[in-house]
């Protein structure tokens, strides 16, 4: 095989992916993930932590108090960002109708002590989203009024769960194990999936649009220009995934061993690329090669997320730096099977490019 | 009308027998194998579990009792030594457990860890309690749950304030219409106590990471709205994401299939032998959509039956699948390589998955959630059905996008058109081009831009809702340069195909004529749609940015004719290469025209 061949090819076709402007939908498609992922860490941190909206947090919302007496009251009336206001059960609910509450709570008179629950009714706000906000608010009063009810009522219990004394946990961003576990493969991993649909576009191209026979007529082998094809789909999913690390640190999300991240996401996306490389040798036609493969994609992504230590794993262990040298182990395993893989879409292709020149 | 119709029928069937002949070549057997192979991975993975998060935090612990209740959870990695092992090699673990304390460094990881521990331990405790003989010692509390339908509802924050929380200080809250009886609520639960435990354990169950995705489909049966105070949650909004894989994920695959059947007959000019016969573009166009719309519908009726939902779900289900269908024709005509095909539908699709399930996930918090048809397949499971209202607005614009890129398919599918290859730009310049009749321009212009409308309402509505969830200054701020540019862009595309296909067809009374015709076509347009469809998000704050230049008839028209006059003399002026700076200045005049009216200076 003649290398500077295989680069001509290469050169190619990332001038094709840079003229077609289709490597900036690429990345216009990435970045809308990211959008949608900030989206959603911003939508999830308001719902589930209010506090973490600075505009939320200094409103004290008002709830009415109704029905019998109770120690209720008591842990409403403690917490800070309520205000409680004792009222007739019709007059709150008609209130929370004109939104002048934010929720009203009924109690009856059942004696903390007694065989029966205590049951609370709540009235809320339909379809709102400052209902949600107090909702949350009012969790927290009820767990309170409900641990301290189950310590009157513990002489009952049969088995006890073991003890555990756990700090009280601050309020802050609790979409460290989101941005970590989930969005960080997912990011870093997409190039390396778009790469692979792009080597089955490039190989059944030359197929479907009769280029091939040109491209035969050349010096260039067979073998050569999938190798070339090959080379230009691997070489942008580092250049992706770097500018994703990058990104994301620009934004203040730090992330440990960025490079043997890079090396662990080069690696999985060959032996992606050469999946598809294989597929679409085999096939020869897009909507076909296409349909087999992302089905596959499916199957593999499935079995490999299902393996412990799985390559998309170590990625989350390497960005928050809790793995040790192991990982080395794995990384070394997948590019021996990338070889074997590499060997195999060799030969393949070898064969194809003899069968062609025979006809 | 018969022989058309068989027309289509023909079509549809060479369609069919088309794809069967071409899938034939050892697809069907492999497919049938890695479907096998996906059932039984399926298994494999849902038995070992899925190890993405593994590891992420060190767990030091002298306890092997308490070691137990986290050894499930693989997020964590558990260490077992005695207290004084463990504190010298403090350093490396993000919690440590000693003699029933929790400590754990100030870093946020560690709050991280902490959060996911005490989850852990609150989940253990439940498993606890479910088994007490005694439930209510274990659970002496119970909250029922009842919602009050406010009347002012969205509305309420036209004024641009945060309604009622916050604003009454210390003064006891009066309601100012009629106070009407509310029976007291009976202070005992009526569900037995064994039903109670059952819905607890159930829900003890659901709290896994897949088990949590996968019962959202099937219907609640438990007992009542009784719920204890750990189960009191908002809904979680990562559900309406199961849905997405369940029902829209088979549409987009399907109308892959029809879009590169599109492309196909572009290769190599294959379709010339279907364009020299006598059928007419929309029989070949229906015809080749008509088997890709009854799988997609069988699909999504199958899909339905087997998670037990009412076939119901499929009337807002067909104009997504007619708005995949139509997007997947121009997709397929447009694309000039494979690769660009690839990256098109690729993005297309994550746009359009995202619209549909953004709003979704708000299904039970807010009004915006209705603009997206899934909203009303969620709303239909959990059996609280939905209105003739509720389907009109969230499905309108889907109709009416599909109907109008059905159209422009329609007169582009020509030979022309079809066998030609130009950059993306260029084929939708040229797509537009041919709706614009050079006898009739401004009846042409004023359609154009008659039917951007949707359009332009589908992205103002993503943007909504994608700015919906920033702080507020911001997000209005965003929203409104954001909504202003989108309709300018939107007023300026028949101009600018104009100019770009005839350079020197604008003479200074055509600018002004043709100006005249957008502003009317689009401020028809808005008010039409608006009125049918929009009348709740259109009350709100955001609604008020969005659709400021609305109030009263000429100022709105004078507006948009402002707008597109500006980007138009440009054009006229420095030629399509001033097209950028001409609608960025059209822009701003239109952004601080709203941006006065909401603060009331007009």
């Amino acid at each position: 095989m003649n290398a500077r061949h295989a680069g001509i090819i290469t050169k190619k076709e990332l001038k094709g992916l840079y003229n077609e402007k289709t490597i900036i939908l690429a990345i216009l498609l990435q970045l809308f993930i990211a959008m949608f992922s900030s989206f959603l860490m911003v939508g999830l941190a308001s719902m589930y932590d209010p506090d973490s909206v600075g505009r939320l947090s200094t409103i004290r919302y008002p709830v009415a108090y109704t029905g019998e007496d109770s120690p209720l009251f008591g842990y409403l009336s403690a917490r800070e960002d309520l205000i409680v206001y004792r009222m007739e059960l019709d007059t709150a609910v008609a209130a929370l109708g004109e939104r002048k509450l934010g929720a009203v709570v009924w109690a009856p008179d059942t004696a903390p002590d007694a065989d029966d629950p205590i049951k609370i009714t709540l009235y809320t706000i339909q379809n709102d989203i400052q209902a949600t906000v107090i909702n949350v608010k009012l969790k927290e009063v009820f767990l309170e009024y409900e641990s301290d009810l189950r310590d009157i009522r513990a002489p009952r219990l049969d088995v006890r769960p073991l003890p555990l004394e756990i700090p009280p946990s601050e309020p802050g961003s609790n979409f460290y194990e989101f941005v970590y576990g989930l969005l960080i493969p997912l990011l870093v991993f997409m190039p390396a999936i778009i790469s692979s649909a792009l080597i089955i576009d490039l190989i059944t191209e030359e197929y479907q649009h009769d280029t091939l026979e040109t491209l035969m007529s050349t010096p260039v082998t067979f073998t050569e220009m999938i190798w070339g094809k090959v080379a230009a789909c691997l070489v942008i999913v580092p250049v992706q995934s770097a500018a994703w690390l990058l990104l994301l640190v620009v934004n203040g999300i730090a992330i440990a061993n960025a490079i043997p991240i890079l090396l662990h996401v080069t690696a999985g996306s060959m032996v992606l690329i050469l999946l598809g490389a294989i597929t679409a040798l085999h096939y020869r036609d897009r909507t076909n090669a296409q349909f087999i493969f992302s089905t596959g994609l499916v199957v593999v992504i499935l079995f490999v997320l299902a393996l412990p230590y799985n390559p998309l794993n170590l990625i989350v262990r390497l960005s928050v730096d809790a793995i040790g040298a192991e990982h080395w182990l794995i990384l070394l395993a997948v590019i021996a099977f990338t070889a074997i893989a590499s060997i195999a879409t060799d030969r393949y292709a070898a064969r194809i490019g003899t069968r062609i020149f025979q006809k | 009308m018969r022989e058309t119709l068989l027309a289509v029928w023909t079509i549809a069937r060479w369609e069919v027998a088309r794809s069967i002949t071409t899938m034939s070549r050892d697809v069907l057997p492999i497919a049938i194998a890695l479907f096998v192979l996906l059932v039984a991975v399926t298994g494999f993975a849902s038995q070992s579990g899925v190890h993405l998060q593994d590891g992420m935090y060190n767990l030091g612990i002298d306890d092997p009792g308490a070691a137990r209740i986290f050894a499930g959870d693989e997020r964590f990695a558990v260490y077992q030594a005695d207290a004084a092992t463990l504190m010298a090699a403090q350093g490396t673990f993000d919690l440590i457990i000693i003699d029933g304390r929790v400590s754990t460094p100030e870093t946020e990881k560690g709050r991280s860890a902490l959060r996911a521990l005490s989850r852990d331990y609150t989940r253990y405790e439940a498993f606890v309690f479910n088994q007490q003989e005694d439930l209510f010692a274990a659970y002496p509390l119970w909250i029922d749950s009842l919602e009050v339908k406010s009347e002012l509802d969205f509305i309420a924050t036209q004024s641009g304030q945060p309604v009622g929380a916050g604003l009454y200080g210390r003064r006891r809250p009066v309601p100012d219409g009629p106070v009407l009886p509310v029976a007291p609520p009976s202070a005992t639960i009526d569900v037995s106590r064994e039903d109670l435990r059952r819905d607890l354990i159930a829900g003890a169950g659901t709290d896994s990471q897949i088990s949590r995705y996968s019962d959202i489909l099937s219907p609640d049966t438990g007992p009542g709205t009784f719920k204890t105070p750990s189960q009191l949650s908002p809904p979680l909004p990562f559900d309406s994401i199961i849905l997405v894989f369940v029902f829209i994920f088979p549409l987009y695959f399907t109308s892959q299939f029809f879009m590169m059947s599109i492309m196909n007959e572009r290769v190599e000019r294959r379709g010339e032998i279907l364009l020299s016969t006598p059928l007419k573009p929309w029989q070949i166009i229906v015809g080749k959509a008509l088997p890709y719309l009854v799988v997609m519908l069988g699909v999504s009726a199958i899909l339905a039956l087997i998670n037990s939902a009412p076939l119901i779900i499929l009337l807002p289900l067909l104009p997504v699948i007619l708005f995949f269908l139509a997007n997947a024709l121009i997709i397929g005509m447009v694309a000039r390589s494979f690769k660009e095909l690839s990256f098109v539908s690729i993005f297309f699709s994550t746009i359009a998955t995202s619209y549909l399930f953004f709003p979704s996930i708000f299904a039970n918090v807010h009004v915006i959630s209705l603009i997206s048809p899934l909203t009303l397949i969620v709303l239909q499971m959990q059996g609280d059905g939905f209105t003739a209202t509720d389907y009109m607005y969230s499905t309108s614009l889907f109709w009416l996008t599909s109907a109008v890129l059905f159209y422009v398919g329609t007169v582009n599918f020509t030979e022309e058109r079809l066998f030609t290859l130009h950059t993306l730009t260029t084929r939708i310049r040229e797509f537009i081009g041919t709706s614009i009749s050079l006898s009739r321009p401004y009846t042409s212009l004023f359609l154009i831009s008659l039917f951007s409308i949707p359009f332009v309402f589908m992205a103002q509505l993503m943007m909504l809702v994608l700015l919906f969830n920033l702080p507020m200054p911001l997000s209005l701020i965003v929203l409104l340069v954001g909504a202003a540019f989108i309709e300018e862009l939107a007023k300026s595309i028949g101009v600018y195909t104009l100019v770009a296909n005839i350079p020197d067809f604008f003479s200074w009374k055509r600018v002004v004529a043709a100006s005249a015709a957008v502003a009317a076509g689009f401020l028809i347009g808005e008010k039409t749609l608006l009125f049918a469809t929009l009348a709740q998000i259109s009350d709100s704050i955001f609604g008020a940015v969005l659709f400021a230049s609305l109030q009263v008839l000429w100022i709105p028209l004078t507006l948009h004719f402002i707008g597109i006059f500006v980007t138009a003399a440009v054009l006229r002026t420095w030629g399509r290469r001033a097209y950028l700076p001409g609608l960025i200045a059209a822009t701003v005049i239109h952004t601080l025209y709203n941006l006065s009216f909401i603060l009331g200076w007009i």
